[in-house]
């Protein structure tokens, strides 16, 4: 295979750069979350997390070094194999705390459910990029896209795990309105999901119901969900300025900070490092959305365009949804911080995300036919 | 630059370059949300949100002081602490609250174990503070809870001292008993009680609670979510309880206690020449070890109910009509205000008439002529219906007042109760009616509206034999720290004296002797042979009797008390006792032989002792055995 020399020459060194920064701080607070109660029998998080880094570096590479239209071209077939996969979870998966996510392939518990929201970019891209329109879409221009959404999302609201169901919506309708739909269409969508809410509420599961009513009123409950908000606004919030000082977190070292390795793990880090700390970390996120939708506006073509904007939206919704929810402003729903928190698939699919985007942005300049 | 390339490519961003904008914008924005959010929580609210955080991890524990003991005059224990078992209840710990509780109420009744209802209503709470669920568990209870922990995570068994009242109900009143602080204690002043301790209800453990509870310690300490301890930040000792040593002799209150029998009554013993209580006993009474760790609802209403009133310390507020032994204070009165003289004598011919009433003496065949002693020794109500009539109302309330009737006599022990002696401006203000000339001639005899406590009796007949000081009563001696370094001594207060004449006292004095060792005298029942006893008897009606003479007949509620109160030797008093009988009947007969026993018990002990101090100075024949012989021997503090 020859190696175009483009390829190194116009790497993007700056995104690498901060995705590995973020991915070392985030270990780094994954020590701090182990810290205390460290087990000696059990691998320590951060190791896993590291591995995990490793083996989405090469995931990162993988993504990379194919040229992104040629898996737009199979998107359909990454879109198949991704369905598959999540039905097999229903079929082999194992449920934690009441909900089947995981599958076991080769030895490692893989969750496909986060594969499937990476997956879903590539294929809405090359649908929106076969079907262009001369105008904004129409709600029956958008029934193909909407279908190839719902599949996923209904089984993944069926594990139950409305965090990623969500996201695959959200994502969507991002990539959708920056394609273009018309207004009436927009208004329509919205009253029929409005109508539709009532009758989700019956297909909520109990505790689902329960956290958006905590988030809607969370003095209801301040033991149940709204403990674990109100724990992680007090960790929050005791970092003051400068933060209590690395592996010096109260609430995190006590343990009075629940899921603190997963959805919770910026109240961690803001604990910690403080306003100045949690502050830098989102800055570097807005450099990396902001990066991403650069690399969108100079992709070469208009699949690599909605695709590096796809991932771009991913990730900015789920550090915007993530942090929002742990510091109170938003409904706990199980989304998890990019590169910050703990898991192997998030952190793998993560990593071929951005080898996605460095793909596409190495690739601007190659014509090829 | 970036554009012109673009424009190479298959499509124009050119055209969503207004998207791109509004994108630019929506992420901007949304982040700075994040931004102010977060400059919300850690800047503004920052400190009141470090606060919470500090109050979620640090604990103030306290460390329970240890209790002192209380010790009797030859320094034996009578209260000592003891090893008990507590559940205590972390909901914090436990899964499910709900479950946890419910599993092990039916654990308790699948094993027919009682268990307090309470505990279903426990809810999961923020504090990691745990719940005392149950005071002085019993060994199954202990041995279930350590079998089920892992069903039963939260709960957890502790150590903690309770209270052993070796004395059981032969002490009770004097002693008290202790319980849970409630809003009562709280209230009091110059205390720093805090909800769920444990405080002196009654007795010395109410009165002399504060020496006794000591100072309890604290330790900060940082604990996780689960509420266990990872590490001290600082620690305050506790400081031990102080000791407290009392006036009571635990043998001779045994002996009393005995005496009674378990009949209704009361027994106060003290010393005449300085006040101090040698046994006081109230009866029915109560086993004080139901109260330790808390006394079920069911006992408590079994004891509180009790028509009988067994948590009523009688020998200080219990009231009764004095009876005849009242006659001490009317001869007083009589000779002191110079209406009499030993010889005076009136004429008994069984009854005494004023205006249209007619007041039987007890003895209906009559005394015929008597004179003071006589009057005294035989009892003779006639005389001092004469001797009433002669000196009005509020003479004799002069020197009831004086011989301390009808006022606390500041015994330290809670509850004490006052009595009454009653006067012309008390009816008044009482009933808005004047006082009859009648009623002074049922008070010169001790019955009316008068009433006596026990103590007050004995302390009356203390001031009489010890020549004229009435004493303030005191049960407690001294205050020890732990290493028996005394820290308080309470030293014997005069609180008045007699307003008598040594002549009159003598002569009084005497025909005390006389009413128990002159034949007739009412109270021939406490003569004994070693010490000579003087003393009086009583039979008080109990109010509503309506004729004394048939009390055989009447249902137990309605019969007479017995009194007597008595002290020997009668020169050189050591003791003075003071009996009540309840529904007993004849003084002489029912109350007298009760005093006899602790004045026999009283002797016994004395010369025992003096014998041990003989041997001990005088070193048995085989060396060899000499100290443990002594060290058996309980030690006697004498004052010198």
């Amino acid at each position: 295979m020859k190696i175009d020399r483009r390829l190194l020459l116009n790497f993007d060194w700056t995104l690498f750069g901060m995705v590995l920064f973020i991915s070392f701080i985030g270990v780094l607070n994954i020590f701090s979350t182990g810290y205390s109660l460290a087990d000696a029998r059990q691998t320590p998080l951060y190791v896993k997390q590291l591995q995990w880094l490793t083996i989405g570096l090469l995931a990162m590479f993988l993504a990379f070094s194919v040229d992104y239209r040629f898996i737009a071209r199979h998107a359909y077939v990454i879109y198949g194999i991704s369905i598959a996969l999540l039905l097999a979870v229903f079929l082999f998966g194992t449920a934690v705390k009441g909900s089947q996510r995981w599958i076991n392939l080769w030895g490692f518990s893989f969750q496909p459910s986060e594969l499937m929201k990476l997956t879903l970019i590539p294929v809405l891209a090359r649908y929106f990029d076969e079907h262009r329109l001369p105008h904004p879409h129409r709600l029956r221009e958008l029934i193909v896209p909407f279908l190839i959404v719902f599949l996923p999302f209904a089984i993944i609201l069926r594990q139950p795990d409305l965090g990623t169901a969500l996201m695959l919506l959200i994502i969507s309708v991002s990539m959708a309105f920056f394609v273009g739909v018309r207004w009436k269409s927009v208004l329509v969508a919205a009253m029929g999901v409005l109508s539709l809410l009532p009758l989700a509420w019956f297909f909520l599961k109990d505790y689902q119901k329960q956290r958006i009513l905590t988030f809607l009123n969370p003095d209801q409950d301040p033991l149940g969900t709204g403990y674990h908000i109100l724990q992680s606004m007090i960790a929050v919030g005791s970092g003051g300025f400068f933060g209590k000082g690395f592996l010096k977190g109260t609430q995190t070292q006590l343990k009075f900070l629940p899921e603190q390795q997963t959805d919770f793990i910026f109240s961690v880090f803001a604990e910690e490092w403080g306003f100045l700390g949690g502050l830098i970390l989102v800055l570097i996120f807005l450099v990396l959305v902001l990066w991403g939708v650069k690399i969108a506006r100079n992709a070469r073509d208009y699949v690599g365009m909605l695709i590096a904007l796809g991932i771009a939206m991913l990730i900015f919704w789920e550090v915007f949804i993530n942090i929002g929810m742990v510091l109170g402003i938003l409904p706990v729903v199980g989304i998890p911080l990019p590169f910050f928190s703990y898991g192997g698939s998030a952190m793998v699919v993560m990593m071929a995300a951005m080898g996605l985007l460095l793909n596409i942005s190495v690739r601007r300049y190659i014509l090829q036919p | 630059m970036a554009n012109e390339n673009n424009r190479l490519n298959s499509h124009d961003s050119g055209k969503y370059r207004q998207r791109f904008r509004l994108l630019l914008i929506l992420v901007v924005c949304s982040l700075s949300v994040l931004v102010a959010r977060m400059w919300y929580l850690q800047i503004i609210k920052g400190s009141e949100l470090y606060q919470r955080s500090e109050s979620n991890s640090i604990r103030n524990r306290t460390i329970r002081a240890v209790r002192g003991v209380v010790l009797d005059t030859n320094r034996q224990v009578l209260v000592d602490n003891q090893a008990a078992f507590d559940i205590l209840f972390h909901p914090q710990r436990a899964g499910n609250v709900r479950d946890v509780t419910q599993r092990f109420a039916s654990l308790c009744s699948e094993r027919s174990l009682p268990y307090p209802r309470e505990i279903l209503e426990i809810r999961k709470t923020r504090s990691v503070e745990p719940i005392r669920i149950e005071r002085n568990i019993s060994r199954e209870k202990l041995a279930l809870v350590e079998a089920h922990t892992l069903e039963l995570p939260g709960m957890v068994s502790e150590v903690v001292p309770v209270r052993q009242y070796l004395q059981g109900e032969a002490m009770a009143h004097v002693i008290g008993y202790m319980g849970e602080v409630g809003p009562e204690d709280l209230a009091r002043a110059g205390t720093r009680y805090s909800s769920g301790d444990m405080v002196g209800k009654f007795g010395i453990e109410r009165q002399f609670d504060q020496p006794l509870r000591g100072t309890n310690g604290a330790e900060t300490v940082v604990v996780n979510v689960a509420g266990k301890e990872m590490s001290i930040l600082g620690r305050v000792s506790p400081v031990a309880g102080n000791n407290v040593v009392l006036t009571i002799d635990a043998a001779l209150q045994e002996a009393a206690w005995n005496a009674l029998g378990g009949r209704p009554g009361s027994v106060a013993a003290l010393d005449p020449r300085d006040g101090s209580v040698l046994a006081l006993v109230s009866s029915p009474s109560f086993d004080p070890n139901l109260f330790r760790g808390g006394i079920s609802s069911g006992d408590w209403k079994k004891l509180s109910r009790n028509p009988a009133h067994p948590l009523e310390n009688r020998a200080v507020s219990g009231q009764y009509p004095p009876g005849s032994t009242y006659k001490l204070v009317v001869a007083a009165a009589a000779l002191e205000e110079g209406l009499i003289t030993p010889a005076t004598t009136f004429h008994c011919p069984g009854h005494f008439t004023l205006g249209n009433r007619t007041f039987r003496c007890w003895n209906q065949k009559g005394h015929g002529n008597v004179s003071l002693h006589r009057a005294m020794v035989q009892s003779c109500d006639v005389y001092f219906y004469n001797l009433g009539k002669l000196l009005g109302v509020d003479k004799i309330a002069h020197y009831a007042r004086a011989f301390g009737f009808g006022d606390l006599t500041g015994i330290d022990l809670p509850r004490e109760k006052s009595g009454l002696i009653p006067t012309r401006e008390w009816k008044v203000s009482r009933f808005k009616q004047p006082w009859l000339p009648g009623e002074t001639i049922s008070i010169a005899i001790g019955q009316g509206y008068n009433t006596v406590t026990p103590l007050q009796l004995a302390l009356a007949y203390g001031a009489l034999a010890n020549g004229g000081t009435v004493w303030r009563p005191r049960v407690v001696r001294q205050i020890e720290a732990i290493d028996g370094q005394v820290i308080q001594t309470f030293a014997p207060e005069k609180k008045g004296s007699l307003p008598l004449s040594d002549k009159n006292r003598i002569l009084l004095r005497d025909a005390l002797w006389g009413v128990v060792n002159e034949a007739g005298g009412t109270g021939y029942a406490a003569r004994r042979k070693e010490a000579d006893v003087a003393g009086k008897t009583g039979t008080a009606q109990v109010v509503g009797n309506p004729a004394a003479g048939k009390a055989r007949s009447l249902s137990a509620r309605f019969r007479d008390h017995a009194l007597f109160v008595c002290f020997a030797p009668h020169k050189q008093p050591e003791i003075v006792v003071a009996v009540i009988a309840e529904n007993a009947g004849h003084g002489g007969s029912a109350a007298a032989p009760v005093a006899r026993q602790v004045i026999d018990a009283y002797f016994a002990q004395k010369s025992k002792a003096a014998k041990e101090q003989v041997t001990r100075l005088d070193p048995p024949s085989r060396s060899g055995q000499a100290p443990e012989t002594t060290a058996a021997q309980p030690v006697r503090r004498e004052d010198p």
